[in-house]
This record gives structure tokens, C-alpha cells and sequence, in this order.
């Protein structure tokens, strides 16, 4: 039979579904340090390919003092100071996007609260109705 | 009665016109509630038409790309493809427009939108309307409405998304300024362009300047608002495009930048105004919107339309009767709709 309580709870619970919780339930699915890691080690690619892009364009806004100057510049010394830069860059990138991704996962399993004690509920009617 | 009635309609003129002002609004409400699933698309079209002709108008190298079909029919995909797909097709015919004038230009302008997406709007990526919505207002003059909005509707972080729109807009200003340098198209000075194309970016005073503004706008707006005072908003308004005329207008003393402070003024008075428009119709309003869901269980196949109840009802006219010698006036409790 229609139960008009079941419907409405129902109801509730897809509309979450489809919008603010459909976000929410992707990042239910992992465990905290999962989830976290594998956005940092997105955030660490990004974070690469944007040194990579600085380089070209640092390379390609004086190309020819750059031509002149790679062959008086001890390499060595040049790759060692880029290398640094990076891996400040990378690092700095890294922290702010492990408190962004945390922040987010702690808010995500809040909002997952109120929806898991609606299944809860859900599964109780079920229960009474099929006592009944 | 009678009497009682003629008092309510004597109401002061102030109040009188509010309440009419009111009432609008719920009925705005009311229709966006009804008619949503039409209204959404609607929106998206002009939004992505009236950018895509800004950015031909502005910016048109490409001859393919201003003929008036061709951006009808993106449009018309744009408005049923979601929010960001025009921010995709508005980069897309800009980089276009880019690259009929100067391959270099293009290849600029493209790494900086890589660079703001893979840095900041990978994070949020709602945000990057306001990438959008910058240049547009730019381009109408009225780009100072944007730090109040984000100011009013955002958190601090805003200020991220508003200096990426300012720059955006400051970088292809500067390619349509210089166009007649960038267009030769000379093998050798290739590679000069590029230094062109960055300097734009780098030493663009009137961007930083812009940039500062903005942000200090944002914060401000964002603090007062947030502020325990009365009428919180409205000073939040009016201290941001304050704020904002004052520091473009050092800027300007300080680094010689060339942005019209009259135009800065008269700009700023037209976004309060229409920052005050938008608070009242849009962002106190709750929108909430008629939902269709469909789930299941083990008998049945549910389809839900969920219409959210009016809160706020349009107010129908009640009297209440102090004469209460006729019985039917008794019957009905005291109350009667006319």
C-alpha cells in the first residue's frame, strides 16, 4: 500500500540525491586518507604541468637572451635553482589543497549523517509496515 | 467595514508602494516556481547570446564567427548544456577571434585560461561564471557590480575568481589595443610578440590597480555584511563602491593609469543601483524550486512533483467585522474575505 510518511521521506531523500548530495555520496564512497591522497596527487599534476607552462612562457618572453644565456650559465647550478622552485611550488600547492580536500570531506560526511539516520527511518517504516 | 477598509487603503505612500513592491516579488517567485523548466533555458540562452555578441563586438577576427547564425546555434546548444559549457564556447570563439589576429596572442591568452583553471577553478569550479560575467560587464561599463555581488553572495576567497576575471578582461584589452602590431604577420618578429603579449599581462598597471580595488571591495562588502548592524546590506553596498571609486582613483594619481574616474563614478552609482535591485529580487529570495523525482521500492514506481509551499502568501485582503449582530458573520468566526 502507499504510505503517504514513506512517500514523503522518500521523496526528501532523492532530491538530495540529485543535487546537493549526489557530490556528497562520491566522496562517502572512499575512506578519509583515500580520498585526500588521490586529490593532492591530482593537485600535484596540475601543480606540474603549471611549473611547465611558467617555464615555456619565462622561455618564450626573451628567446634569444635565453639562447645566449644557455650557453655561458652553468646548467648544473640553473637546474638545481629551477629545481627548488618547483618543489617549493609543488609543496605549497600540495598543503593548501590537503586543507581544501579535508575541509571538504569532514563537511561531506556531515551532510551524509542526516541522510544515513534517514535511511535508517526509511528501513524502520519498512519494518512497521511490514508487520502490519 | 466600509470605513475599516478605506483606512487600509489610506495607507502612507511610502509603505503603500512597498508593500506593492513586496507583493511583485512574491509573484516573481510564484511564476519562477511554475515555470522553471523553461525559464532556466531561457536565462542560459541570452546569457550565452548576449556574451557571444559582446565578445564579436569587442573582439571579432574571426569573420566565420560574426555571422549571426552561427552564434544563435550555439547559443541555442547553450541552453540546454549546463551553466559551464558557455564559459567553455565563450573561451572557445575568444581563443578563435585570438588566433585569426596573432597565433602568439592565442597561445598566451590559452595558457593563462589553463593556468586559472588548473590553479584555482579546478577548486571551485562555480566560480568561474564570474570570469565570464567580468569581461561582459567591462565591456557595458558597469563592471563594478561584480565585487559588490561576489562581496554579497561569496566568501573572501571571491577575490581569487574577481582578480582572474579583471585580469582576463585587462589581458585582451590590451591584444585589441595593439592589434595593429600583433596582426603583422612576420615571421622574424614571432617571437617579439610574445614578449608583447606578456608585457600586456605583467606591466599593466591599470590591472593591478584594478585588481587592488576589487579585492579590497570584496573583503569590505563581504565584512559589513556580515556585520551585526542594521541594514547591513545596503551599507555594505554603498561603503564597497565607495571604497572602490577612492582606490582607483589614488591608483590612478599614483600610477598614472588612465581609467576615468568619471566613468568609475557614474559606473559605481548604476552597479549600487543595480546591486540593490538584485538584493531585493534575487539573493534574499529563496528560489526554491519545484522538484521531479522518480524512485522506486519493491511495488511501485514512484513519480514525485515536490512544489515547495508559498511561506510569504500574497496578502489577501481580510476584514475583521466588530459588528457582530448578524449571525452569519458570527458563523463564519469573525472573519471575511471581500
Amino acid at each position: 500500500m502507499l504510505n503517504e510518511e514513506r512517500i514523503k521521506l522518500m521523496t526528501r531523500m532523492a532530491s538530495y540525491e540529485e543535487r546537493e548530495g549526489k557530490k556528497n555520496l562520491a566522496i562517502g564512497s572512499y575512506f578519509r586518507s583515500d580520498y585526500i591522497s588521490l586529490q593532492v596527487l591530482k593537485s600535484v599534476i596540475c601543480a606540474t604541468i603549471t611549473f611547465a607552462i611558467l617555464c615555456g612562457a619565462a622561455v618564450l618572453y626573451d628567446f634569444e637572451l635565453f639562447m645566449q644565456d644557455i650557453y655561458k650559465e652553468d646548467l648544473l647550478i640553473s637546474g638545481k635553482k629551477i629545481l627548488i622552485f618547483y618543489v617549493a611550488f609543488i609543496a605549497i600547492y600540495a598543503v593548501i589543497s590537503y586543507i581544501v580536500y579535508s575541509y571538504r570531506y569532514n563537511r561531506a560526511k556531515k551532510s551524509l549523517r542526516q541522510y544515513y539516520s534517514n535511511l535508517k527511518q526509511l528501513s524502520v517504516l519498512y519494518e512497521e509496515e511490514s508487520r502490519k | 467595514m466600509k470605513k475599516k477598509a478605506e483606512n487600509k487603503r489610506r495607507l502612507p505612500e511610502g509603505i503603500g508602494m512597498m508593500k506593492n513592491i513586496l507583493v511583485l516579488k512574491e509573484h516573481i517567485r510564484n511564476f519562477y516556481g511554475k515555470y522553471e523548466i523553461y525559464l532556466t533555458p531561457i536565462f542560459k540562452f541570452l546569457l550565452a547570446l548576449l556574451s557571444l555578441l559582446l565578445i564579436n563586438g569587442a573582439w571579432g577576427y574571426m569573420e566565420k564567427l560574426k555571422s549571426f547564425p552561427v552564434v544563435l546555434v550555439v547559443a541555442l546548444m547553450c541552453s540546454f548544456l549546463p551553466m559551464n559549457c558557455i564559459i567553455l564556447f565563450a573561451a572557445g570563439f575568444m581563443l578563435l577571434h585570438l588566433y585569426a589576429l596573432s597565433v602568439e596572442a592565442a597561445v598566451v591568452v590559452f595558457a593563462v585560461f589553463l593556468l586559472m583553471f588548473l590553479l584555482y577553478f579546478r577548486f571551485a569550479p562555480k566560480d568561474t561564471l564570474v570570469v565570464l560575467f567580468l569581461p561582459m560587464c567591462f565591456l557595458m561599463k558597469i563592471p563594478y557590480i561584480i565585487p559588490i555581488a561576489m562581496g554579497l553572495l561569496g566568501s573572501p576567497v571571491a577575490v581569487v575568481s574577481v582578480s582572474c576575471g579583471v585580469m582576463v578582461y585587462y589581458i585582451l584589452a590590451y591584444i585589441a589595443e595593439n592589434q595593429a602590431t600583433l596582426g603583422v604577420t612576420d615571421v622574424e618578429n614571432g617571437m617579439q610578440k610574445f614578449k608583447v603579449v606578456i608585457d600586456g599581462l605583467l606591466n599593466n598597471k591599470a590591472m593591478l590597480v584594478t585588481v587592488a580595488a576589487f579585492a579590497v571591495t570584496v573583503i569590505l562588502v563581504y565584512t559589513i555584511r556580515r556585520m551585526s548592524i542594521n541594514h547591513s546590506w545596503t551599507v555594505a553596498i554603498i561603503a564597497g563602491a565607495l571604497a572602490n571609486v577612492v582606490i582607483l582613483l589614488f591608483g590612478d594619481l599614483i600610477f598614472n593609469t588612465n581609467i576615468s574616474i568619471a566613468g568609475a563614478v557614474i559606473g559605481s552609482v548604476i552597479s549600487v543601483g543595480i546591486a540593490k535591485l538584485l538584493q531585493f529580487f534575487v539573493f534574499n529570495v529563496d528560489y526554491s524550486r519545484t522538484e521531479l523525482v522518480q524512485f522506486e521500492d519493491d511495488e511501485y514506481y514512484y513519480y514525485v512533483k515536490a512544489v515547495p509551499k508559498i511561506t510569504l502568501a500574497t496578502p489577501e485582503k481580510s476584514v475583521k467585522r466588530i459588528n457582530t449582530q448578524r449571525k452569519a458573520s458570527a458563523k463564519s468566526g469573525g472573519r471575511t474575505r471581500y
